[in-house]
C-alpha cells in the first residue's frame, strides 16, 4: 500500500478524533477539568445510535442524530449528578472523579450490552485510483493507488461541517461568545453578568453532542463495543493537549496530526511492531508537553 | 532496664518491629524444617494477601508522591511493571519467550529497583514542572507507552505471554505448598512493614514537612529557600523506586510477568486506597487498601454462592470500585482516617 493512502487513512482517523476533542477541550477550557469519562460518552453515543438503527429502525442520518440529542442530554445528567456539585474543588478531584465515572459507566454498558463488538450495517461504495503510478524512495512507496469509501468521505465531510457550525457557534452566538469569555477569564465573565452555570451547562451539551457525533462515526469505522470510546481516550487527550488544551481550533489540528502519526507509524515500523503505533502519538504528547506545554495554539500548564 | 530504655516506642518503630518479627518469622518457615497447615477456606486469604503487602509498597510509593508532596502520578503502575520485567528479564532461566540472562535474583532486584528510579527520574525530570494534571497525564501515557511496548516487542519481553521461569527463592527452599504461602506473606509483609517504619521516620523528619508544605504551597516553600523542585524529584523518584521493588518481589513470587498483571487497573486501585484510608498517613493508606482489595474477597466469595457469571461479576465490582472514588472525592476528601484541615480540603 502507498503512503497515500495511509495518509488518507489517518485523514479520517483524525476527523473522528477532532470532533470528539472540540468537546473535549472545551470542557476542559470552560469547566476546567480534564474528562477522563469522555471515552465513555463516545460509547454512550455510539449505542444510542446503534439502538436507534436496529431497533426503531430508523436511516442512519436520523440515528446519528438522535445519538447526537442522546449524548447531549447524557452528559449534561452526568455533569448536574457529578461535576457539577464539586465544581469549585479544582482539577485533581475533577479529574479523580471523572476517572471513577468513567470506570463505572464503562462497565455498566458491558453489563447491559455484553462483551460483543457489534457493527453498524452500512451501504457503501468503494471509488479505487488504481492509475496513480508509484513513486518509490528506498522501501517507501511515496504514491501508489489508493481507494476512498463513502464511508470515509461521510466522516471527513461531518468533521468538516463541525468545524464551521462550532466556528460559528462560537463567533456568532452569545452563549459561544460567553463560552471564550468564560474560558478567557471567569471572574470577569461573572462580573459582565454572564451567567457562568448556564454556560457550562451548555459547554456540557455541546461537547456531548460532538461525543454522541463522534462515537457514531467511530463505531460506523470500527465497531460498537463497552470500549469503544476508552480506547480512543488518550488519542483524544492527546489531540486536545497537543494543540494547547481549551483551545477548539488547536484541537482540530492536534487531532489530525495524531492521526497522521498513527497512519504513518503503521505504515513505516517494520510488521511486527505496528501494534506501537499509538504509542508513538503519546510519544508525540509527551514530546510536546516538554518542549512547547502550551500546545500549538493554548496557554501555560507549567506553574513554575 | 537501660535495654527497655532503648527499646524504640514510636509509632514508626513498632511497624519496624513488627515488620522485623515478620521477617523473622518467614525466615524460619523458609530455612528449617518448620511446616504448617492451612486450613483450605485460608488459602485465598493468604493469596490476596500476598498480593495485597505488594501493593501495599506501591501505595506506601504513592503516599509519598501525592500524599505528602502532591505530585499527581498516575501511571505508577509503570514503575511496578518495570521493576518486574527488568528483575524477570535478568534473572529468568529458559523463558519460553523475551530476554532472560539467567542472573542470581539478588542481582535482578537490584536492577529492578535501579530501572524504576531511574525511569522515575527521567520522568520527573522532564515533567515534574507541569501542572497537576498535567503530570498525571503524562505519567498515565508513559504507563500506555510501556504498555504497549512489553505487548508488541516480543522478542524482548515475549508480547502477551510475557518472561516465564523467573526464579522463585522462596518456593525453592520450601516444597511444601502451605508453609510455601505463608512464609511469603510473612516475608513480603515484614518487607512492606520495614518500608512503612524507614517511610514514617523519614517523613516525620524535616524532610517530610519540607515535602507536605510543597503540596500546601509550593511558591511559599520556595521563597523560604527551599529547593523545591529537587526535593519534589526526590519524593517522586523514591516512590518509584518503592514501586520497582514492589515489582521485583511480585516477579519472584509469581514466576513469571506478563502484561495483563500490570494494566491500569493496578494503578487505579492504589489511587483508591490510598484517597479511600487518608493521603499523607501511612497506615491510613494500608487501611484503605486493605478495605478496596477486600472487595475482591468478596466478589471470590459471592462467585461461589450466587449463580451469576464471573464476568458479570468482575463488572459489578468495577462499577462499585468506580463509585466508591466518585463518592470518596465528593463526601470524604481527606479519605476515612486523613486529616482534613491538614490535607488543605476542607471547603
Amino acid at each position: 500500500m502507498g503512503l497515500l493512502q495511509e495518509i488518507l487513512f489517518g485523514l479520517v482517523t483524525g476527523s473522528y478524533i477532532a470532533i470528539a476533542a472540540i468537546g473535549f477541550t472545551l470542557i476542559y477550557g470552560i469547566v476546567n477539568m480534564i474528562n477522563f469519562a469522555y471515552g465513555e460518552y463516545l460509547t454512550l453515543g455510539a449505542f444510542v445510535g446503534l439502538l436507534a438503527s436496529t431497533a426503531l429502525p430508523v436511516p442512519l442520518p436520523v440515528a446519528v442524530v438522535v445519538a447526537m440529542v442522546g449524548g447531549g442530554i447524557g452528559s449534561l445528567v452526568l455533569a448536574r449528578g457529578f461535576f457539577t456539585p464539586i465544581n469549585q474543588t479544582g482539577p485533581v478531584p475533577l479529574l479523580l472523579t471523572s476517572i471513577g465515572l468513567g470506570i463505572a459507566l464503562r462497565n455498566v454498558i458491558r453489563l447491559v450490552a455484553g462483551r460483543n463488538a457489534r457493527y453498524f450495517e452500512t451501504e457503501t461504495t468503494t471509488v479505487r485510483f488504481d492509475s496513480v503510478p508509484d513513486l518509490s524512495v528506498g522501501p517507501v512507496d511515496l504514491l501508489g493507488g489508493f481507494f476512498v469509501t463513502t464511508e470515509q468521505l461521510t466522516v471527513v465531510g461531518a468533521a468538516v461541517a463541525v468545524f464551521v457550525a462550532v466556528h460559528l457557534l462560537l463567533t456568532r452566538t452569545n452563549v459561544g461568545i460567553a463560552m471564550r469569555a468564560m474560558g478567557d477569564d471567569e471572574q470577569l465573565a461573572r462580573v459582565r453578568g454572564i451567567d457562568t452555570q448556564l454556560v457550562r451547562d451548555s459547554v456540557w451539551i455541546l461537547a456531548g453532542v460532538l461525543a454522541g457525533l463522534a462515537g457514531v462515526l467511530m463505531a460506523i469505522q470500527t465497531n460498537v463495543s463497552a470500549t469503544t470510546g476508552y480506547s480512543q481516550i488518550l488519542q483524544i487527550l492527546s489531540a486536545a493537549i497537543l494543540g494547547g488544551a481549551g483551545s477548539p481550533y488547536g484541537a482540530i489540528v492536534g487531532a489530525y496530526v495524531i492521526g497522521l502519526v498513527i497512519a504513518l507509524s503503521t505504515a513505516l515500523l517494520p510488521s511486527g511492531l505496528t501494534g506501537l503505533s499509538t504509542a508513538a502519538a503519546f510519544v508525540i504528547l509527551i514530546a510536546v508537553l516538554l518542549v512547547r506545554p502550551s500546545g500549538i495554539a493554548g496557554t501555560e500548564v507549567r506553574e513554575a | 532496664m537501660r535495654g527497655l530504655d532503648r527499646l524504640p516506642t514510636g509509632r514508626g518503630n513498632r511497624a519496624l518491629l513488627v515488620g522485623l518479627g515478620c521477617l523473622l518469622v518467614g525466615g524460619l518457615l523458609a530455612l528449617t524444617p518448620l511446616r504448617v497447615q492451612l486450613p483450605s477456606a485460608l488459602y485465598v486469604f493468604v493469596e490476596v494477601g500476598i498480593v495485597f503487602v505488594i501493593y501495599g509498597l506501591l501505595v506506601l510509593g504513592l503516599d509519598v508522591q501525592y500524599g505528602h508532596t502532591g505530585l499527581v502520578n498516575f501511571g505508577h503502575v509503570v514503575f511496578f511493571a518495570v521493576g518486574a520485567y527488568a528483575t524477570a528479564m535478568l534473572s529468568a532461566q529458559d523463558t519460553f519467550a523475551g530476554v532472560g540472562l539467567g542472573y542470581p535474583w539478588p542481582i535482578g532486584v537490584a536492577a529492578g529497583v535501579g530501572a524504576a528510579a531511574a525511569l522515575g527520574f527521567l520522568l520527573s525530570a522532564t515533567s515534574i514542572r507541569l501542572r497537576d494534571d498535567f503530570l498525571a497525564i503524562v505519567t498515565l501515557a508513559t504507563a500506555e507507552i510501556f504498555h504497549s511496548l512489553f505487548v508488541n516487542l516480543e522478542g524482548l519481553f515475549g508480547g502477551n505471554v510475557g518472561i516465564l521461569g523467573v526464579p522463585r527463592p522462596i518456593a525453592s527452599l520450601v516444597a511444601d505448598g502451605d508453609t510455601r504461602l505463608v512464609a511469603t506473606v510473612f516475608v513480603l509483609g515484614g518487607i512492606t512493614l520495614v518500608t512503612l517504619a524507614l517511610l514514617t521516620r523519614l517523613t516525620a523528619a524535616p524532610y517530610g514537612r519540607v515535602l507536605r508544605a510543597i503540596r500546601a504551597d509550593e511558591l511559599v516553600t520556595r521563597s523560604l529557600g527551599k529547593p523545591t523542585t529537587t526535593y519534589k524529584t526526590q519524593a517522586f523518584v523514591y516512590g518509584a523506586a518503592l514501586a520497582g521493588l514492589a515489582g521485583g518481589l511480585f516477579a519472584l513470587y509469581n514466576g513469571a510477568v506478563a502484561p495483563g498483571f500490570f494494566t491500569i487497573q493496578v494503578t487505579v486501585t492504589v489511587w483508591i486506597g490510598m484517597l479511600l484510608g487518608g493521603a499523607a498517613n501511612h497506615r491510613a493508606v494500608l487501611a484503605g487498601l486493605a478495605i478496596i482489595m477486600g472487595l475482591r474477597l468478596v466478589s471470590r466469595f459471592a462467585l461461589t454462592v450466587t449463580p451469576i457469571s464471573g464476568d458479570v461479576f468482575a463488572a459489578v465490582r468495577l462499577v462499585v470500585v468506580g463509585l466508591v472514588l466518585v463518592a470518596v472525592v465528593r463526601y470524604r476528601p481527606a479519605g476515612i482516617w486523613g486529616n482534613p484541615r491538614e490535607l488543605g480540603v476542607d471547603r
